[in-house]
Protein backbone atom coordinates (compact mmCIF):
# COMPACT_ATOMS: atom_id res chain seq x y z
CA UNK A 1 0.00 0.00 0.00
CA UNK A 2 1.43 3.35 -0.90
CA UNK A 3 1.20 5.45 2.18
CA UNK A 4 -1.98 7.25 2.87
CA UNK A 5 -1.13 9.88 5.37
CA UNK A 6 2.44 10.55 4.34
CA UNK A 7 3.00 13.65 2.30
CA UNK A 8 4.69 17.00 2.35
CA UNK A 9 2.31 18.47 4.91
CA UNK A 10 2.89 15.81 7.53
CA UNK A 11 0.49 13.14 8.60
CA UNK A 12 -3.09 14.26 8.01
CA UNK A 13 -5.66 14.00 10.79
CA UNK A 14 -7.99 12.20 8.42
CA UNK A 15 -7.40 10.71 5.00
CA UNK A 16 -9.81 8.67 2.95
CA UNK A 17 -9.04 6.82 -0.22
CA UNK A 18 -11.26 5.03 -2.67
CA UNK A 19 -14.27 4.91 -0.36
CA UNK A 20 -17.18 3.02 -1.89
CA UNK A 21 -20.49 2.37 -0.19
CA UNK A 22 -23.55 0.61 -1.49
CA UNK A 23 -26.96 0.26 0.17
CA UNK A 24 -28.57 -2.64 -1.67
CA UNK A 25 -28.52 -1.78 -5.36
CA UNK A 26 -27.84 1.85 -4.77
CA UNK A 27 -24.27 3.01 -4.93
CA UNK A 28 -24.07 5.94 -2.53
CA UNK A 29 -20.32 6.58 -2.61
CA UNK A 30 -18.39 5.83 -5.77
CA UNK A 31 -14.77 6.14 -4.81
CA UNK A 32 -14.01 9.14 -2.65
CA UNK A 33 -10.61 10.53 -1.75
CA UNK A 34 -10.43 13.20 0.91
CA UNK A 35 -7.83 14.50 3.33
CA UNK A 36 -8.07 16.80 6.32
CA UNK A 37 -4.88 18.13 7.84
CA UNK A 38 -4.64 19.50 11.34
CA UNK A 39 -6.43 22.83 11.48
CA UNK A 40 -8.47 22.20 8.35
CA UNK A 41 -12.15 23.05 8.40
CA UNK A 42 -13.80 21.21 5.57
CA UNK A 43 -17.39 21.85 4.53
CA UNK A 44 -19.09 18.91 2.83
CA UNK A 45 -21.95 20.21 0.73
CA UNK A 46 -24.30 18.77 -1.82
CA UNK A 47 -27.94 17.95 -2.45
CA UNK A 48 -29.86 15.47 -0.29
CA UNK A 49 -28.83 11.99 -1.35
CA UNK A 50 -25.45 13.08 -2.68
CA UNK A 51 -23.77 10.89 -0.07
CA UNK A 52 -22.23 13.54 2.15
CA UNK A 53 -23.65 12.24 5.45
CA UNK A 54 -22.79 8.67 4.50
CA UNK A 55 -19.24 9.76 3.73
CA UNK A 56 -18.91 11.46 7.10
CA UNK A 57 -20.32 8.41 8.88
CA UNK A 58 -17.80 6.19 7.09
CA UNK A 59 -14.92 7.92 8.84
CA UNK A 60 -15.60 6.48 12.34
CA UNK A 61 -17.12 3.42 10.62
CA UNK A 62 -20.67 4.08 11.73
CA UNK A 63 -21.21 2.92 8.18
CA UNK A 64 -18.78 0.32 6.97
CA UNK A 65 -17.82 0.98 3.36
CA UNK A 66 -17.51 -1.86 0.86
CA UNK A 67 -14.09 -0.73 -0.26
CA UNK A 68 -11.46 1.84 0.48
CA UNK A 69 -8.95 2.89 3.05
CA UNK A 70 -9.53 5.07 6.06
CA UNK A 71 -6.80 6.73 8.02
CA UNK A 72 -7.96 8.79 10.96
CA UNK A 73 -6.41 9.95 14.23
CA UNK A 74 -3.44 7.67 13.73
CA UNK A 75 -5.36 4.50 12.95
CA UNK A 76 -5.53 2.90 9.54
CA UNK A 77 -8.28 0.60 8.35
CA UNK A 78 -7.88 -0.81 4.86
CA UNK A 79 -10.83 -2.83 3.63
CA UNK A 80 -9.92 -5.85 1.58
CA UNK A 81 -11.85 -6.60 -1.58
CA UNK A 82 -15.01 -8.52 -0.86
CA UNK A 83 -14.56 -8.22 2.90
CA UNK A 84 -17.96 -8.61 4.59
CA UNK A 85 -17.16 -7.88 8.22
CA UNK A 86 -14.35 -6.16 10.05
CA UNK A 87 -11.89 -8.56 11.59
CA UNK A 88 -10.82 -8.36 15.20
CA UNK A 89 -7.76 -6.19 14.62
CA UNK A 90 -9.79 -3.79 12.48
CA UNK A 91 -12.51 -3.57 15.11
CA UNK A 92 -9.92 -2.74 17.73
CA UNK A 93 -8.46 -0.07 15.46
CA UNK A 94 -11.94 1.37 14.86
CA UNK A 95 -12.54 1.55 18.59
CA UNK A 96 -9.25 3.31 19.24
CA UNK A 97 -9.92 5.71 16.38
CA UNK A 98 -13.40 6.51 17.69
CA UNK A 99 -12.07 7.58 21.07
CA UNK A 100 -9.95 10.19 19.30
CA UNK A 101 -12.70 11.61 17.08
CA UNK A 102 -15.68 13.67 18.16
CA UNK A 103 -18.90 13.03 16.29
CA UNK A 104 -21.87 15.41 16.46
CA UNK A 105 -25.18 14.05 15.18
CA UNK A 106 -28.05 15.80 13.49
CA UNK A 107 -30.43 14.62 16.22
CA UNK A 108 -28.03 15.28 19.16
CA UNK A 109 -28.32 11.73 20.53
CA UNK A 110 -27.62 12.62 24.12
CA UNK A 111 -28.01 9.78 26.60
CA UNK A 112 -31.43 10.39 28.14
CA UNK A 113 -30.70 8.72 31.49
CA UNK A 114 -27.67 10.87 32.24
CA UNK A 115 -27.54 14.50 33.26
CA UNK A 116 -25.70 17.03 31.12
CA UNK A 117 -22.50 16.66 33.13
CA UNK A 118 -22.78 12.86 33.17
CA UNK A 119 -23.16 12.89 29.39
CA UNK A 120 -19.89 14.78 29.15
CA UNK A 121 -17.84 12.58 31.47
CA UNK A 122 -19.29 9.21 30.41
CA UNK A 123 -16.82 8.39 27.65
CA UNK A 124 -13.75 10.08 29.18
CA UNK A 125 -14.23 8.07 32.38
CA UNK A 126 -15.60 4.77 31.06
CA UNK A 127 -13.87 4.54 27.69
CA UNK A 128 -10.68 6.52 28.05
CA UNK A 129 -10.35 5.53 31.70
CA UNK A 130 -9.32 8.96 32.94
CA UNK A 131 -9.74 10.06 36.57
CA UNK A 132 -13.27 11.20 37.27
CA UNK A 133 -12.40 14.38 39.15
CA UNK A 134 -10.23 15.59 36.31
CA UNK A 135 -12.99 14.80 33.77
CA UNK A 136 -15.57 16.69 35.82
CA UNK A 137 -13.36 19.78 35.98
CA UNK A 138 -12.82 19.66 32.22
CA UNK A 139 -16.50 19.03 31.55
CA UNK A 140 -17.41 22.09 33.61
CA UNK A 141 -15.00 24.20 31.58
CA UNK A 142 -16.49 22.84 28.35
CA UNK A 143 -20.01 23.65 29.50
CA UNK A 144 -18.83 27.16 30.28
CA UNK A 145 -17.45 27.38 26.79
CA UNK A 146 -20.72 26.38 25.10
CA UNK A 147 -22.62 28.71 27.43
CA UNK A 148 -24.41 26.04 29.44
CA UNK A 149 -22.60 26.04 32.77
CA UNK A 150 -25.86 26.49 34.64
CA UNK A 151 -27.38 23.40 32.97
CA UNK A 152 -24.77 21.12 34.53
CA UNK A 153 -27.30 18.99 36.39
CA UNK A 154 -30.21 19.27 33.97
CA UNK A 155 -31.66 16.31 32.08
CA UNK A 156 -31.39 16.30 28.28
CA UNK A 157 -35.18 16.04 28.00
CA UNK A 158 -35.50 19.42 29.71
CA UNK A 159 -33.28 21.28 27.23
CA UNK A 160 -34.15 22.97 23.95
CA UNK A 161 -32.79 21.53 20.73
CA UNK A 162 -30.12 24.19 20.51
CA UNK A 163 -29.02 23.53 24.07
CA UNK A 164 -28.96 19.78 23.49
CA UNK A 165 -26.78 20.23 20.44
CA UNK A 166 -24.39 22.47 22.35
CA UNK A 167 -24.15 19.78 25.04
CA UNK A 168 -23.52 17.22 22.30
CA UNK A 169 -20.68 19.36 20.97
CA UNK A 170 -19.23 19.66 24.47
CA UNK A 171 -19.57 15.90 24.84
CA UNK A 172 -17.59 15.40 21.64
CA UNK A 173 -14.93 17.86 22.84
CA UNK A 174 -14.63 16.03 26.16
CA UNK A 175 -12.84 13.21 24.33
CA UNK A 176 -10.07 15.70 23.43
CA UNK A 177 -10.46 14.61 19.84
CA UNK A 178 -7.95 15.01 17.04
CA UNK A 179 -10.81 16.07 14.77
CA UNK A 180 -14.51 16.84 15.03
CA UNK A 181 -17.11 15.50 12.63
CA UNK A 182 -20.44 17.30 12.32
CA UNK A 183 -23.37 15.62 10.57
CA UNK A 184 -25.83 18.40 9.69
CA UNK A 185 -25.62 19.82 13.21
CA UNK A 186 -28.38 22.39 12.73
CA UNK A 187 -30.81 20.55 10.45
CA UNK A 188 -33.04 19.33 13.27
CA UNK A 189 -33.27 22.74 14.92
CA UNK A 190 -35.94 25.41 14.84
CA UNK A 191 -34.65 28.35 12.81
CA UNK A 192 -34.28 30.61 15.84
CA UNK A 193 -32.00 28.07 17.55
CA UNK A 194 -29.60 27.58 14.64
CA UNK A 195 -27.53 30.67 15.45
CA UNK A 196 -26.44 29.61 18.95
CA UNK A 197 -25.08 26.32 17.61
CA UNK A 198 -23.33 27.88 14.63
CA UNK A 199 -21.73 30.37 16.99
CA UNK A 200 -20.19 27.57 19.01
CA UNK A 201 -18.90 25.81 15.89
CA UNK A 202 -17.49 29.09 14.57
CA UNK A 203 -15.64 29.55 17.86
CA UNK A 204 -14.10 26.08 17.47
CA UNK A 205 -12.97 26.94 13.96
CA UNK A 206 -11.30 30.07 15.27
CA UNK A 207 -9.43 27.96 17.84
CA UNK A 208 -7.93 26.09 14.92
CA UNK A 209 -9.74 22.79 15.50
CA UNK A 210 -9.77 20.24 12.74
CA UNK A 211 -13.33 19.75 11.57
CA UNK A 212 -15.37 18.20 8.80
CA UNK A 213 -18.84 19.65 8.63
CA UNK A 214 -21.76 18.35 6.59
CA UNK A 215 -24.15 21.25 6.31
CA UNK A 216 -26.87 22.99 4.35
CA UNK A 217 -25.96 26.34 5.88
CA UNK A 218 -24.10 27.72 2.88
CA UNK A 219 -23.34 31.16 4.26
CA UNK A 220 -21.93 29.64 7.41
CA UNK A 221 -19.94 27.03 5.50
CA UNK A 222 -18.37 29.68 3.30
CA UNK A 223 -17.34 31.73 6.33
CA UNK A 224 -15.77 29.04 8.51
CA UNK A 225 -14.25 26.55 6.10
CA UNK A 226 -10.87 26.69 4.44
CA UNK A 227 -11.87 23.99 2.01
CA UNK A 228 -15.24 23.14 0.51
CA UNK A 229 -16.12 19.82 -1.05
CA UNK A 230 -19.18 19.48 -3.27
CA UNK A 231 -20.55 15.97 -3.63
CA UNK A 232 -22.80 14.87 -6.42
CA UNK A 233 -24.16 11.33 -6.79
CA UNK A 234 -21.46 9.79 -4.67
CA UNK A 235 -18.52 11.54 -6.31
CA UNK A 236 -16.56 14.66 -5.50
CA UNK A 237 -17.67 17.04 -8.21
CA UNK A 238 -15.72 20.03 -7.04
CA UNK A 239 -13.36 20.87 -4.23
CA UNK A 240 -11.20 23.82 -3.38
CA UNK A 241 -11.02 26.97 -1.32
CA UNK A 242 -14.42 28.37 -0.40
CA UNK A 243 -14.06 31.42 -2.68
CA UNK A 244 -13.76 29.09 -5.63
CA UNK A 245 -16.43 26.54 -4.74
CA UNK A 246 -19.01 29.03 -3.52
CA UNK A 247 -18.33 32.02 -5.78
CA UNK A 248 -16.79 30.68 -8.93
CA UNK A 249 -17.37 26.94 -9.25
CA UNK A 250 -16.00 25.27 -12.33
CA UNK A 251 -18.58 22.52 -12.56
CA UNK A 252 -22.07 23.45 -13.77
CA UNK A 253 -23.73 21.28 -11.16
CA UNK A 254 -21.85 22.96 -8.35
CA UNK A 255 -22.71 26.33 -9.82
CA UNK A 256 -26.41 25.45 -10.01
CA UNK A 257 -26.41 24.02 -6.48
CA UNK A 258 -24.60 26.93 -4.88
CA UNK A 259 -26.60 29.61 -6.64
CA UNK A 260 -29.93 28.01 -5.77
CA UNK A 261 -28.89 27.78 -2.13
CA UNK A 262 -27.68 31.34 -1.87
CA UNK A 263 -30.84 32.63 -3.51
CA UNK A 264 -32.91 30.65 -1.03
CA UNK A 265 -31.02 31.86 2.01
CA UNK A 266 -30.56 35.48 1.19
CA UNK B 1 -67.20 -11.49 63.17
CA UNK B 2 -64.87 -13.41 65.42
CA UNK B 3 -62.03 -10.94 65.76
CA UNK B 4 -60.10 -13.10 68.15
CA UNK B 5 -60.05 -15.90 65.59
CA UNK B 6 -59.18 -13.50 62.77
CA UNK B 7 -56.19 -12.07 64.57
CA UNK B 8 -55.08 -15.51 65.64
CA UNK B 9 -55.28 -16.66 62.00
CA UNK B 10 -53.52 -13.55 60.83
CA UNK B 11 -50.50 -14.27 63.00
CA UNK B 12 -50.49 -17.91 61.94
CA UNK B 13 -50.45 -16.89 58.30
CA UNK B 14 -47.78 -14.29 58.98
CA UNK B 15 -45.46 -17.17 59.91
CA UNK B 16 -45.58 -18.19 56.25
CA UNK B 17 -44.88 -14.70 55.01
CA UNK B 18 -41.06 -14.96 55.06
CA UNK B 19 -41.25 -18.01 52.77
CA UNK B 20 -43.63 -16.17 50.41
CA UNK B 21 -41.22 -13.23 50.25
CA UNK B 22 -38.25 -15.56 49.91
CA UNK B 23 -39.83 -17.35 46.92
CA UNK B 24 -40.88 -14.08 45.30
CA UNK B 25 -37.54 -12.34 45.70
CA UNK B 26 -35.41 -15.29 44.60
CA UNK B 27 -37.62 -16.15 41.63
CA UNK B 28 -37.57 -12.54 40.46
CA UNK B 29 -33.81 -12.35 40.89
CA UNK B 30 -33.17 -15.64 39.12
CA UNK B 31 -35.76 -14.88 36.47
CA UNK B 32 -34.23 -11.47 35.88
CA UNK B 33 -30.74 -12.86 35.33
CA UNK B 34 -32.11 -15.57 33.04
CA UNK B 35 -34.16 -12.99 31.14
CA UNK B 36 -31.05 -10.90 30.51
CA UNK B 37 -29.21 -14.00 29.28
CA UNK B 38 -32.14 -14.83 26.99
CA UNK B 39 -31.99 -11.34 25.52
CA UNK B 40 -28.26 -11.62 24.99
CA UNK B 41 -28.84 -14.95 23.28
CA UNK B 42 -31.43 -13.24 21.13
CA UNK B 43 -28.93 -10.56 20.16
CA UNK B 44 -26.22 -13.09 19.38
CA UNK B 45 -27.70 -14.32 16.12
CA UNK B 46 -30.27 -16.50 14.43
CA UNK B 47 -29.81 -19.59 16.58
CA UNK B 48 -29.89 -17.64 19.84
CA UNK B 49 -33.01 -15.80 18.74
CA UNK B 50 -34.81 -19.05 17.86
CA UNK B 51 -33.81 -20.52 21.22
CA UNK B 52 -35.15 -17.48 23.07
CA UNK B 53 -38.38 -17.62 21.07
CA UNK B 54 -38.82 -21.29 21.84
CA UNK B 55 -38.07 -20.81 25.52
CA UNK B 56 -40.64 -18.04 25.81
CA UNK B 57 -43.17 -20.09 23.86
CA UNK B 58 -42.68 -23.05 26.19
CA UNK B 59 -42.78 -21.30 29.54
CA UNK B 60 -45.28 -18.60 28.72
CA UNK B 61 -47.53 -20.98 26.83
CA UNK B 62 -48.08 -23.54 29.58
CA UNK B 63 -49.58 -23.06 33.05
CA UNK B 64 -47.17 -22.40 35.89
CA UNK B 65 -49.01 -25.01 37.99
CA UNK B 66 -48.26 -27.69 35.40
CA UNK B 67 -44.63 -26.59 35.28
CA UNK B 68 -44.40 -26.97 39.05
CA UNK B 69 -46.01 -30.43 38.89
CA UNK B 70 -43.78 -31.53 36.03
CA UNK B 71 -40.67 -30.56 37.92
CA UNK B 72 -41.76 -31.83 41.33
CA UNK B 73 -43.55 -35.06 40.36
CA UNK B 74 -42.03 -35.57 36.93
CA UNK B 75 -38.26 -35.20 37.19
CA UNK B 76 -37.94 -37.88 39.87
CA UNK B 77 -39.11 -40.47 37.36
CA UNK B 78 -35.83 -40.23 35.47
CA UNK B 79 -33.07 -42.34 37.02
CA UNK B 80 -30.52 -39.97 35.50
CA UNK B 81 -31.97 -37.14 37.54
CA UNK B 82 -32.17 -39.24 40.69
CA UNK B 83 -28.54 -40.18 40.35
CA UNK B 84 -27.26 -36.74 39.49
CA UNK B 85 -25.70 -34.26 41.87
CA UNK B 86 -28.88 -32.18 41.49
CA UNK B 87 -31.08 -34.74 43.17
CA UNK B 88 -30.54 -33.43 46.72
CA UNK B 89 -32.09 -30.23 45.40
CA UNK B 90 -34.69 -31.57 43.01
CA UNK B 91 -36.25 -33.88 45.58
CA UNK B 92 -37.00 -30.89 47.82
CA UNK B 93 -40.33 -29.22 47.12
CA UNK B 94 -38.79 -25.81 47.89
CA UNK B 95 -36.17 -26.04 45.14
CA UNK B 96 -38.67 -27.51 42.68
CA UNK B 97 -41.14 -24.70 43.25
CA UNK B 98 -38.39 -22.08 43.10
CA UNK B 99 -37.00 -23.55 39.89
CA UNK B 100 -40.43 -23.52 38.24
CA UNK B 101 -41.05 -19.94 39.37
CA UNK B 102 -37.66 -18.80 38.07
CA UNK B 103 -38.08 -20.49 34.69
CA UNK B 104 -41.58 -19.11 34.30
CA UNK B 105 -40.67 -15.59 35.41
CA UNK B 106 -37.71 -15.56 33.02
CA UNK B 107 -40.02 -16.08 30.04
CA UNK B 108 -42.23 -13.12 30.91
CA UNK B 109 -39.37 -10.88 32.02
CA UNK B 110 -37.41 -11.68 28.85
CA UNK B 111 -40.33 -10.39 26.79
CA UNK B 112 -40.69 -7.26 28.92
CA UNK B 113 -36.96 -6.60 28.67
CA UNK B 114 -37.07 -7.19 24.92
CA UNK B 115 -39.64 -4.41 24.67
CA UNK B 116 -37.35 -2.22 26.78
CA UNK B 117 -34.38 -2.89 24.52
CA UNK B 118 -36.43 -2.12 21.43
CA UNK B 119 -37.43 1.21 22.93
CA UNK B 120 -33.82 2.33 23.41
CA UNK B 121 -33.33 5.21 20.96
CA UNK B 122 -31.08 4.14 18.09
CA UNK B 123 -29.28 7.47 18.33
CA UNK B 124 -28.25 6.88 21.95
CA UNK B 125 -26.63 3.60 20.96
CA UNK B 126 -24.96 5.18 17.96
CA UNK B 127 -23.55 7.98 20.12
CA UNK B 128 -22.08 5.30 22.39
CA UNK B 129 -20.54 3.54 19.41
CA UNK B 130 -19.19 6.80 18.05
CA UNK B 131 -17.13 7.48 21.17
CA UNK B 132 -15.54 4.06 21.08
CA UNK B 133 -17.52 2.14 23.70
CA UNK B 134 -17.11 -1.60 23.52
CA UNK B 135 -20.20 -3.81 23.26
CA UNK B 136 -20.05 -4.72 26.93
CA UNK B 137 -19.59 -1.13 28.13
CA UNK B 138 -22.44 -0.06 25.86
CA UNK B 139 -24.71 -2.71 27.35
CA UNK B 140 -23.69 -1.90 30.90
CA UNK B 141 -23.68 1.90 30.67
CA UNK B 142 -26.24 2.80 28.01
CA UNK B 143 -28.46 0.10 26.54
CA UNK B 144 -29.39 -1.83 29.66
CA UNK B 145 -29.99 1.19 31.92
CA UNK B 146 -32.21 2.81 29.30
CA UNK B 147 -34.00 -0.47 28.55
CA UNK B 148 -34.68 -1.08 32.24
CA UNK B 149 -36.17 2.38 32.62
CA UNK B 150 -38.40 1.81 29.61
CA UNK B 151 -39.44 -1.62 30.86
CA UNK B 152 -40.07 -0.74 34.49
CA UNK B 153 -43.79 0.11 34.27
CA UNK B 154 -44.52 -3.21 32.54
CA UNK B 155 -42.16 -5.04 34.87
CA UNK B 156 -44.09 -3.78 37.90
CA UNK B 157 -46.95 -5.98 36.70
CA UNK B 158 -44.66 -8.95 36.52
CA UNK B 159 -43.38 -8.37 40.05
CA UNK B 160 -46.91 -8.33 41.43
CA UNK B 161 -47.90 -11.31 39.34
CA UNK B 162 -44.91 -13.32 40.59
CA UNK B 163 -45.60 -12.35 44.19
CA UNK B 164 -49.06 -13.85 43.92
CA UNK B 165 -47.87 -16.84 41.91
CA UNK B 166 -45.85 -18.01 44.89
CA UNK B 167 -49.21 -19.19 46.25
CA UNK B 168 -48.98 -22.11 43.82
CA UNK B 169 -45.99 -23.42 45.78
CA UNK B 170 -48.53 -24.55 48.36
CA UNK B 171 -49.59 -27.30 45.93
CA UNK B 172 -46.28 -29.05 46.48
CA UNK B 173 -46.52 -28.92 50.29
CA UNK B 174 -44.72 -25.65 50.88
CA UNK B 175 -46.03 -23.84 53.93
CA UNK B 176 -45.98 -20.28 52.70
CA UNK B 177 -48.99 -18.01 53.36
CA UNK B 178 -51.42 -19.95 51.15
CA UNK B 179 -50.09 -23.31 52.30
CA UNK B 180 -50.74 -22.42 55.93
CA UNK B 181 -54.14 -21.03 55.00
CA UNK B 182 -55.13 -24.29 53.32
CA UNK B 183 -53.95 -26.33 56.28
CA UNK B 184 -55.89 -24.10 58.67
CA UNK B 185 -59.03 -24.43 56.55
CA UNK B 186 -58.88 -28.22 56.58
CA UNK B 187 -58.41 -28.14 60.33
CA UNK B 188 -61.18 -25.64 61.11
CA UNK B 189 -63.44 -25.50 58.02
CA UNK B 190 -63.57 -21.72 58.41
CA UNK B 191 -62.69 -21.02 54.81
CA UNK B 192 -64.00 -17.47 54.50
CA UNK B 193 -62.18 -15.95 57.45
CA UNK B 194 -58.92 -17.72 56.74
CA UNK B 195 -58.75 -17.09 52.99
CA UNK B 196 -59.88 -13.49 53.50
CA UNK B 197 -57.03 -13.05 55.93
CA UNK B 198 -54.63 -14.48 53.36
CA UNK B 199 -56.04 -12.24 50.65
CA UNK B 200 -55.58 -9.17 52.84
CA UNK B 201 -51.95 -10.13 53.41
CA UNK B 202 -51.36 -10.35 49.65
CA UNK B 203 -53.29 -7.11 49.04
CA UNK B 204 -51.25 -5.12 51.54
CA UNK B 205 -48.04 -6.55 50.12
CA UNK B 206 -48.91 -5.70 46.52
CA UNK B 207 -49.91 -2.22 47.60
CA UNK B 208 -46.48 -1.74 49.14
CA UNK B 209 -44.76 -3.25 46.10
CA UNK B 210 -46.67 -0.94 43.76
CA UNK B 211 -45.68 2.09 45.81
CA UNK B 212 -42.05 1.04 46.00
CA UNK B 213 -41.82 0.46 42.27
CA UNK B 214 -43.49 3.77 41.50
CA UNK B 215 -40.91 5.42 43.73
CA UNK B 216 -38.12 3.55 41.93
CA UNK B 217 -39.51 4.72 38.58
CA UNK B 218 -39.31 8.37 39.55
CA UNK B 219 -35.90 7.85 41.13
CA UNK B 220 -34.54 6.33 37.93
CA UNK B 221 -36.29 8.66 35.47
CA UNK B 222 -36.59 11.97 37.33
CA UNK B 223 -36.94 13.91 34.07
CA UNK B 224 -40.37 12.34 33.61
CA UNK B 225 -41.56 13.22 37.08
CA UNK B 226 -42.50 16.81 36.33
CA UNK B 227 -44.45 15.92 33.20
CA UNK B 228 -46.67 13.43 34.90
CA UNK B 229 -48.61 15.54 37.31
Amino acid sequence: MSGLGVNGMGEPAIALRGIRKRFGDQEVLRGIDLAAHDGDVIALIGASGSGKSTLLRCIPMLEVPQAGEIFAAGERIALRDGQQKLDRAQQAAVQRMRTRLGFVFQSFNLWPHRTVLQNLIEAPVHVQGRPKAECIAEAEALLEKVGLAEKRDAWPAHLSGGQQQRVAIARALALKPRALLFDEPTSALDPELVGEVLKVIRGLAEEGRTMIIVTHEMGFAREVCNKAVFLHQGRIEEEGPPEQVFLDPRSDRARAFVSSHFNRNR
Amino acid sequence: MDFAFLSETFFKLLAGFPLTVNLAVLSLAGGGVLALLLNMARASGWLGARFADFYVFLFRGSPLLIQIFLIYYGLGNFPAVRESFLWPFLREPYWCALLALILNDAAYTAEILRGGFRAVPRGAVEAAEACGMSRLTRLRRITLPVAIRQALPAYSNEVISMFKSTALASTVTLMEVTGIARAEVSATYRAIEIFLCAAVLYLVSTLLITRALRLLETRLSPWLAGNRA
